[in-house]
């Protein structure tokens, strides 16, 4: 079953936005049909639930509302495919999942503490990393 | 062969007539001769030219290779050649191959390099010139009016041919072993000139590779007896080590005598040799060229600001090379420069550290540290606090530090090296004033306690060029030290300025009758107690020498620090001489060469910098900061000139760029600093010196002489000292740096 989302080739590029845009959605189904059985092969169930990580989807997906070349989103479409792909046949281990899709970006510790109120914007960044 | 001919010939005439070869060729397989030439009408050089058509006569104009320009100082001496029918007026004396640059026609070439004397030993560079017998080499051939140069002829891509087979013949096939791949000459001119099969099948020559150093690695059956190193070290660098030994085959380079190459140029034969014969050793297949991303940055280890250009691979720097600029160190650079970038991988800070009471250190967060700081900064006076930075902080560090500490309360700041230098008032009081490319207008050095050497070894090598080409005279007052050119050593201390300054000494009347005389003080003498008699006895040398004109200012300051220029320029001075003795809060922004043994023990050091060296020990907090290959920094070379380090390769750790964690500090203490961007902190340094912002722009002193006070201090008698003890070392990245190690170890001179 592992395969089975693979496609043979890489498919001929969307013509219009509006073919694009439908490939995007098929890409949605596809994940968030994908879902149970990720969160069965990867044991996320006592981490997450499969509503949480429909939406961690779709805002991954979100995230590039903006785009309106085709090409780009037939490219963001290939990755997305492909890193769905890996993931339904375990090429990942669990933390990875867990690291990007469950707990995200921010990382599980968020100091949310009182000791940051009231300092600027360049302190915070300060605090996080040299590249701001 | 002529049967060769008829049938090249029959060939070409069927080309033209069938326009369809192969098929004829195939036809009949017995004119498949083999033959080493590449291309059918090569074969007969002379008819193909007979058959050429006359040069079309309207030409479009053609941009000279390299932006190579002409200057005709007069133009009555400009003559015109013609360069595959191109006509140019070029002044008289330039040879075949600089007309051709200036027509825009790149001639390949092995041996000739620019700034070398011109050997004429590799041939590669034939060209045909018509009434010529023979192929000339154009780089030993002076052009003369009217000559017609033909580049792309037969009869010249026949010569490059056979030179390359020749070249080839005794060159090894190692290319793919070779660190000169991908950057090497003879691998791109063999593919764009050799032949594409070789006759040779005889054993290929083998050479003993020679010890040159840590430095130079040699592989010496790949030389193609080019002689350009040999030319480098004897012309440019000034050492004799290099040499040719041996005739015909039996040709090699080498020292005559088992010896290292013992010059602090040593590393740029690595550049300027054509193939892989010498490459670097720290390099060796480390990386491949093609792998690496250049960052065009600055050198900051000594005040020359030599161009260079960082290559990285990732988060490592591989390699250091230099960059092109005339003014300052045209295209060399030294070896500390070159070989110093392992320095930036060891020894690192990395994480923000606390001493405990049990005198370890102990990693925290930048939240805690910097709270410890603030705190313990509220703790003390304002009198007590006192801030360093360090020969190698940017100028946006600097200021960040000179307003906080200044919002603190204290102006006790200043940066290593101008601790006692108290007149940063006039820029002309210590800059290089004449400028390091304006050196070679000089006709009469004077130097004064500095070896420049080691100081800066890019002025020592513009001082040298000047020397060599118009035989200036050199006078040096200090202690004994290695020179590279004639000079007369004057003495070694203050009594022998005393009698030039007098007009007593035998080197005065020199210095009265030099056009152009330079006066070089070093920056080791601001370390002196009587430093304002000796700068004194300095400008009255210059009174009396017409040293200072409007047209020439040859009263000379060669600083020590890459951020000493810049430093005085912001008004890092210390405000008396006894600071530290009575600090109770002490900032080291990277500084690792302060003294301090003064120091009370109940004192609070706070060392910001990028590597563990010196300070480290005495330190209570560290915060680590980025190394200049790290960061967009600017810096003020000795003369004046700002440039600007860009970021190569991501910082260390949780390391922060220095001008961050005194702009975080200031905010954590309470006193917040109004900038939050490079732009904002650049703006502020503009209204304290506007000349920071022209950036790769030399902004020389307004000089007035008269603003200056007479000063009647009295001058101690004792010799000036040497101010670097060793070349190699002199910094913390330096320091750090295992290459440098080997070099002190091996190279210095005990
Ligand atoms: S070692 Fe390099 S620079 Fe020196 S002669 Fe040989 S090829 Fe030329
Ligand atoms: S470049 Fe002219 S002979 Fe070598």
């Amino acid at each position: 079953m592992a395969f089975t989302l693979r496609s043979v080739k890489v498919p001929p590029n969307s013509v219009s936005l509006e073919e694009a845009r439908h490939r995007t959605f098929d890409f949605f189904r596809a994940a968030c049909r994908s879902i149970p059985s990720v969160m069965e092969i990867y044991n996320l169930h006592d981490v997450t639930t499969v509503s949480q990580l429909r939406s961690t989807i779709a805002s991954e997906i979100r995230k590039n509302a903006h785009i309106t070349n085709p090409k780009v989103i037939d490219m963001l479409l290939f990755k997305g495919m492909e890193e769905l792909n890996n993931i339904t046949e375990h090429a990942k281990q669990r933390h990875h999942i867990i690291g990007q899709y469950v707990v995200g970006n921010q990382g599980l510790v968020q100091d949310f503490g009182t000791k940051d109120q009231g300092i600027s914007n360049f302190l915070k960044n300060f605090y996080n990393s040299n590249y701001f | 062969m002529g049967l060769g001919l008829l049938a090249s010939r029959t060939l070409r005439t069927t080309t033209i007539l069938s326009k369809s070869p192969r098929i004829f060729a195939s036809q009949d397989p017995s004119n498949a001769l083999r033959s080493i030439v590449s291309t059918p009408e090569l074969q007969n050089p002379e008819a193909a030219a007979a058959a050429q058509p006359n040069p079309t006569p309207d030409l479009p104009p053609r941009t000279p290779v390299a932006g190579a320009r002409v200057h005709l100082p007069n133009p009555d001496d400009a003559i015109e050649v013609f360069v595959d029918g191109y006509p140019v007026k070029i002044p008289k004396g330039m040879t075949v191959l600089q007309a051709c640059e200036v027509a825009g026609v790149d001639i390949p070439r092995f041996c000739y390099h620019s700034r070398l004397s011109i050997a004429g030993n590799c041939r590669m560079c034939l060209v045909e010139v018509e009434k010529s017998p023979k192929p000339v080499a154009s780089c030993a051939m002076p052009a003369l009016p009217g000559m017609k140069i033909k580049t792309d002829t037969p009869v010249a891509k026949k010569a490059r041919e056979g030179v390359m087979e020749f070249l080839l013949m005794n060159h090894p096939l190692d290319c793919p072993i070779c660190d000169q791949g991908g950057e090497c000459d003879l691998q791109d001119q063999s593919m764009a000139f050799g032949s594409d099969r070789g006759r040779f099948t005889e054993m290929k020559r083998s050479v003993v590779d020679k010890n040159l150093g840590p430095l130079v690695k040699t592989v010496m059956t790949r030389c193609i007896q080019c002689t350009r190193c040999v030319r480098f070290a004897t012309e440019v660098a000034g050492v004799q080590d290099l040499g040719m030994l041996g005739r015909g085959s039996g040709e090699e380079i080498g020292t005559y005598v088992e010896k290292l190459m013992t010059s602090e140029l040593s590393g740029n034969v690595i550049d300027i040799c054509p193939v892989g014969a010498l490459t670097s050793k720290p390099f060796a297949f480390k990386a491949r060229n093609w792998e690496l991303k250049g960052t065009e940055s600055i050198d900051v280890t000594d005040a020359v600001g030599s161009n260079i250009r960082i290559d990285s691979r990732g988060p490592e720097v591989m390699r250091i090379l230099p960059r092109l600029n005339e003014d300052i160190n045209e295209e060399w650079i030294s070896d500390k420069t070159r070989f110093c970038y392992d320095g930036l991988k060891r020894q690192r800070l990395n994480d923000p550290m606390i001493r405990g009471p049990d005198g370890r250190f102990k990693t925290v967060s930048w939240r805690d540290a910097l709270a410890v700081v603030a705190e313990i900064a509220h703790q003390v006076k304002p009198e007590e606090i006192v801030g360093i930075a360090g020969q190698l902080s940017d100028a946006e560090s600097m200021m960040a530090l000179k307003d906080f500490l200044n919002k603190m309360g204290s102006n006790n700041v200043w940066c290593e090296g101008n601790d006692m230098h108290p007149c940063a008032d006039l820029r002309s009081g210590y800059l290089l004033n004449s400028s390091i490319g304006g050196l070679e207008k000089a006709d009469v050095f004077l130097l004064v306690g500095t070896q420049p050497r080691v100081e800066a070894a890019m002025v020592n090598a513009r001082i040298r060029k000047t020397v060599r080409a118009t035989h200036a005279k050199v006078g040096y007052i200090g202690p004994a030290t290695d020179f590279n050119y004639d000079h007369q050593h004057l003495g070694t201390g203050p009594q022998t300025l005393l009698e030039i300054a007098e007009g007593r000494h035998p080197f005065c009347s020199a210095l009265l009758n030099a056009k152009n005389p330079a006066i070089i003080v070093g920056a080791g003498l601001f370390e002196r107690k009587d430093k304002d008699a000796i700068f004194y006895a300095v400008e009255t040398i210059a009174k009396l020498g017409k040293v200072v004109r409007s047209d020439w200012n040859g009263l000379n300051v060669l600083l020590r620090n890459a951020a000493q220029a810049a430093a005085l320029d912001l008004g890092l001075v210390p405000e008396s001489g006894k600071n530290i003795e009575s600090a109770k809060f002490l900032y080291l922004m990277g500084a690792d060469d302060v003294n301090l043994d003064k120091l009370p023990d109940d004192a609070f050091v706070v060392y910001q910098g990028h590597h563990g060296d010196r300070s480290v020990y005495r330190a209570n907090v560290i915060f680590p900061a980025s190394a200049f290959s790290e960061k967009e920094g600017t810096y003020e070379n000795t003369e004046g000139c700002t440039q600007q380090t860009l970021p190569a390769v991501p910082t260390v750790g949780d390391a922060r760029d220095d001008w961050k964690i005194i702009r975080a500090l200031s905010e954590v203490a309470g006193m917040q600093l109004p900038y939050d961007t490079p732009g904002a902190i650049r703006s502020r340094i503009k209204t304290v010196a506007p000349n920071l912002l022209h950036m790769d722009e030399r902004d020389p002193a307004t000089f007035s002489a008269s603003l200056k006070p007479d000063f009647c201090q009295k001058m101690s008698l004792t010799a000036f000292g040497t101010t670097v003890e060793n070349f190699y070392m002199t910094d913390p990245i330096t320091r750090a740096s295992k290459i440098m190690a080997q070099c002190s170890a091996l190279l210095l001179k005990k």
